[in-house]
């Protein structure tokens, strides 16, 4: 009976996360339209449905009709496995991610009382665990695009794992200092951390606010999810579509939807380390759900990555190196720096 | 470097200032038409689609001169004139068509027609799957003419010769259609 019970929650928890997930990304591709689209002085998807409202699942629907093409040449292999393994280690990303406080207890029939928490697991090295799958889904990158045998998917998939490597150092190290600051791993231990007001925030809190390590984690976290300005894998106008040149139908949608996931898992760890998860600004603000809080901050940092989008053009490969290596990783060691030694005489 | 080079560089300044633009633009009104559902407003003189034209009792204006094919640059217009029946003076056209395929809507026709049986109208939704639909005979043109010029002018007496260019002078002389308000 306890191990029934057990398993309603993790299944029925996973499922919820998926499902809510994966609506995000839906969703997300019309919001990105929109939000470009406005600042751009056009309007974006206006003709299925309600302002375009039903434009995903019509798109969704589009990719499901297309035919799937597989390269003469390919590896069929690892050019089916690729997207796939792009796809996962964005999804189960959402293991560790705790999106609120509390928890809820249901009595089932024959089961008994099942007690549903507001996160999939909470893993100790949560963060660790997050890094290491963003390292996993350049896998698929690369993989696809030297599987596709066509010289712009091998070029783009080049590109992208030397970007994600660059990167993946300073996003990994942007974080260290809020870790050196909690003591803990843990995300639901960060974010519990931060209870009671803004200035309790890592990006605000004393000894050393992070202000700096979160705008460093922002700019590493579009350069790891790909996106413009740092959009070197796909650069249209060299590259064609970069990996997925060769791809189409759902294994096209999935490399799509592993961005997308992608795109919300940075946002969502940002949100619970640096900005306190699904805590209120203000103490007299608990009223409202934690939730509401903290898809409020996501939603934010998504934001971010279409406002960045509609600004900056796209950077030359070797001002991304230069960039990553020369300016990015000093910055965040001295921020590794400054904040061990604030924090040591913080406690003594 | 100046200080505040410097700092603008460290702070990002120019990609503020980006920022700021494309945020302001977030609330401005877009430009988009949203053409099947609201349509352009064309401007006076638009040269849509060739029509031929009728007088206030229903008789055609089109005297079968055949000076609109002449003008034509791209040979869109074929006409082949004859005697009104039991009216040998005046000739009609028997046979008038229109290749909408070629035509490049110049409106040299419309200025060459000595008594304004032709207008442009401001009719452009003419894309059509089946190019035969765009091969226009006189009833067609009659028709366009019909729903985009409800005014017409009216006909010049017949003064029993046609002596002088009196009949030029009086057709011209008429107002030229108005063209259809569109609301």
């Amino acid at each position: 009976m306890e191990a029934i019970g057990q398993l309603v929650v993790i299944l029925g928890t996973i499922g919820v996360v998926m499902v809510t997930v994966l609506l995000h990304v839906a969703y997300l591709t019309y919001l990105e339209r929109k939000v470009l689209g406005w600042m751009q002085d056009r309007m974006g998807p206006m003709e299925v449905g309600y302002h375009g409202l039903l434009q995903p699942l019509a798109d969704g629907l589009k990719l499901f009709m297309k035919e799937d093409i597989i390269p003469s040449g390919a590896n069929k292999i690892i050019f089916s496995l690729a997207p796939i393994l792009s796809l996962i280690p964005a999804l189960i990303g959402f293991a560790v991610v705790p999106w609120g406080d509390g928890q809820l207890t249901i009595p089932l029939p024959w089961i008994g009382d099942v007690t549903f928490r507001p996160f999939v697991t909470d893993l100790n090295i949560g963060i660790l665990y997050v890094l290491a799958l963003s390292s996993v889904g350049a896998y698929g990158v690369l993989l696809g695009g030297w599987a596709s045998n066509s010289k712009y998917s091998l070029l783009g998939g080049l590109r992208s794992a030397a970007q994600v490597i660059s990167y993946e150092l300073a996003l990994g190290m942007s974080l260290v200092g809020v870790l050196l600051m909690a003591g803990s791993l843990s995300l639901v231990k960060i974010a519990q951390a931060q209870a009671g007001g803004f200035w309790h925030w890592y990006a605000f809190a004393l000894p050393f606010p992070q202000i700096v390590a979160l705008v460093l984690y922002g700019i590493a976290a579009v350069a790891e999810t790909n996106r413009l300005p740092f959009d070197l894998p796909e650069a249209e106008s060299e590259l064609v579509a970069g990996f997925f040149t060769e791809y189409s139908g759902m294994r096209f949608a999935f490399f799509f939807l592993a961005e997308y996931a992608n795109m919300i898992l940075v946002s969502c760890i940002a949100t619970i380390v640096f900005l306190g998860g699904w805590h209120a600004p203000f103490p007299f603000l608990d009223f409202v759900p934690g939730i509401i809080w903290f898809l409020l901050k996501v939603y934010v940092f998504l934001f971010g990555f279409f406002w960045i989008r509609a600004t900056l053009p796209r950077l030359r490969y070797d001002q991304l190196m230069t960039f990553g290596w020369k300016v990015m990783i000093p910055l965040v060691l001295a921020n590794i720096v400054i904040t061990s030694i604030a924090q040591y005489f913080w406690m003594n | 470097m100046s200080l505040s080079a410097a700092l603008n560089k460290v702070f990002f300044g120019e990609i503020v200032k980006g920022l700021g633009l494309t945020f302001k633009h977030l609330f401005e009104k877009s430009i988009t038409q949203q053409y099947p559902h609201t349509k352009p407003m064309l401007p006076d003189g638009y040269r849509g689609i060739m029509s031929l034209l009728k007088y206030d009792d229903g008789t055609e204006r089109c005297v079968g001169c055949a000076l609109c094919e002449i003008a034509c640059p791209s040979n869109v217009i074929k006409v082949v004139s004859a005697e009104e029946p039991g009216r040998p003076l005046n000739r009609y056209a028997k046979t008038y068509t229109f290749d909408v395929t070629r035509c490049v809507f110049c409106g040299f026709c419309v200025d060459a027609c000595p008594v304004d049986a032709l207008a442009m109208t401001k009719e452009y939704e003419w894309a059509s799957e089946n190019k035969r639909t765009l091969f226009l005979d006189k009833d067609q043109l009659l028709a366009i003419g019909d729903r985009n010029f409800p005014l017409r002018g009216k006909k010049p007496e017949y003064r029993g010769s046609i002596e002088g260019d009196w009949y030029l002078t009086a057709v011209k002389a008429k107002a030229y259609p108005k063209q259809a308000e569109k609301p």
